[in-house]
């Protein structure tokens, strides 16, 4: 019985996120809904990036120019410290930080609609409530998430300078030498890639868990956590796929 | 016209509705009563297609809408508006943006019209001067006055439906809500807007209802008008309507 409703909650969830992507190309285009989540989700989530995103690249660039140092090849701090920022360190902790502020608040904000019946009003009235409330939200996760991923990349990478050139006193000018020997086609690719991927996830993830929410306040408790716990575990099982995924088209080798 | 054949749903193993049936005229003033959890707004989720019954059909016009998509409810629905308990108005909208929600949505009003509509409705619902308020702003029976008003805004629907409208308000308020039901339900039928209202309150559904139905244990146990529900022989149904029997004594 569990195992079919399970089964029932996953296809009615992959039905919701293609209703949603569908969405985006049909009328009514929800333009200001749209502006007003890519505000939200966009500028809102600047402050927690540079936060995040600073702090990762001082650390990362602490234990890497220690490490290296040990080895005598502290120089290549700032190659090493870029590289895991741009494909995968940024990408992963923006994605978390993403769910945990603007997914959370995107489930709370629709399982507080669907309790006091807006959503039902929605749908009385010939509202489509997927094009109204999920499609504007996934726009604007897969517009900003990408946006607030390269702002953090370049945070982290500023981090990581003050950390190599000030605290562990390495050239400035060959710091930036190795970010921008690494700054090819693949590694940006990468970069890229993944944030559009993790924001659709997030945004279907946590419009579907909005909209099945049920059972008063508790209720709304559930499907939050479960909303921020679902997403984590998407971002992170994603990431190794997608990294295994872009490997094998980029011809890198292992 | 609606016809509930057999219906049968249950949320989580528990059974709500079980093998229910009855039909209703859209100009029909209907109260549906019942205790707390006993299936009552069940049934206006269901005529407007918002659940689907387990077992049974619901038909609408003579459209058994339990087979229908999403997109083609939508015209069955027109002919129904709700109110639901507490007004579900959106919260981040003022009175006015409440209002004109549908009108925004689906018609090709001008703004002017719009504004010019949503005054009148709010002037006839006595409560104009909320215009620019915010939800939070208003008091109880305020909100279930711009939620009727939203909801006659994007239609003209020939039956409204009731979900515990006067719950939660001082006797005064909920009598001017019981009014105001019957003044959206004045005129003779045929041509007459029915409603259905769901509710635990008998003394108001007395103020505004010909025909109640009472639900218990998931059935209908009483479909009549109020003089056979005075007469009821049911222990259970008698002491539900009890209050009745005390305002007569007051």
């Amino acid at each position: 019985m569990h195992l079919l409703r399970a089964a029932s909650r996953l296809q009615d969830f992959y039905i919701l996120s293609i209703r949603a992507s569908l969405g985006i190309f049909r009328r009514p285009f929800y333009l200001r809904e749209t502006i007003e989540q890519m505000d939200y989700a966009g500028s809102g989530s600047f402050f927690i990036v540079f936060l995040v995103s600073l702090f990762i690249g001082m650390a990362l660039s602490l234990q890497i120019s220690a490490e290296l140092s040990a080895l005598g090849l502290k120089m290549y701090t700032g190659r090493i410290v870029g590289m895991a920022i741009i494909r995968e360190i940024g990408p992963v902790a923006i994605a978390l930080s993403f769910a945990g502020r603007v997914g959370s608040g995107i489930t709370s904000e629709i399982g507080s609609m669907t309790l006091g019946h807006q959503v039902d009003i929605m749908r009385v009235h010939g509202i489509n409530p997927i094009k109204k409330l999920v499609t504007p939200r996934v726009i604007s996760a897969l517009v900003m998430l990408p946006v607030l991923t390269v702002i953090g990349d370049a945070i982290s990478i500023l981090g990581g300078y003050y950390i190599s050139v000030f605290v562990s006193h390495q050239s400035s000018s060959f710091y930036w030498s190795q970010i921008k020997e690494i700054m090819d086609f693949k590694n940006i690719l990468s970069g890229i890639v993944k944030p559009f991927i993790f924001g659709y996830l997030i945004a279907c993830v946590s419009c579907y868990m909005g909209l099945s929410t049920s059972g008063g306040a508790e209720g709304l408790r559930k499907s939050t956590t479960a909303a921020v716990v679902i997403s984590t575990i998407l971002i992170i099982v994603s990431d190794f796929v997608l990294t295994r995924i872009l490997f094998y088209f980029l011809g890198m080798s292992i | 016209m609606i016809e509930f054949r057999n219906v049968t749903i249950a949320y989580n193993d528990h059974v709500v509705l079980n093998n229910v049936s009855f039909t209703a005229d859209f100009f029909e003033k209907i109260a549906i009563l019942g205790g707390s959890g006993g299936g009552k707004t069940t049934i206006l989720r269901l005529i407007l297609g918002l659940v689907r019954p387990d077992e049974g059909n619901i038909f609408i016009n003579g459209q058994d809408i339990t087979v229908l998509s999403e997109s083609q409810l939508r015209q069955p629905r027109m002919k129904f508006s709700i109110v639901f308990q507490e007004g579900a108005l959106f919260d981040s909208k003022n009175v006015r943006e409440n209002v004109a929600f549908c009108l925004r949505e689906y018609s090709n009003y001008s703004e002017e019209e719009i504004e010019r509509r949503v005054r009148d409705l709010l002037k006839i619902l006595g409560i104009e001067e909320a215009i620019d308020l915010m939800p939070e702003e208003l008091s109880g029976g305020m909100q279930r006055r711009v939620a009727i008003a939203r909801s006659l805004a994007g239609c003209e629907p020939k039956m409204m439906l009731y979900d515990e409208a006067t719950t939660g308000l001082d006797p005064l308020t909920a009598a001017n809500i019981c009014a105001l039901i019957n003044e959206l339900s004045s005129g003779e039928p045929p041509q007459r807007r029915g409603f259905i209202l769901v509710t635990h309150k008998v003394l108001d559904a007395a103020r505004v209802a010909d025909r109640y139905l009472y639900l218990e244990n998931g059935t209908i146990a009483f479909d009549g008008d109020i003089e056979s529900l005075k007469k009821t022989d049911d222990p259970e149904l008698r002491e539900f309507i009890n209050e009745l029997y005390v305002a007569k004594r007051v």
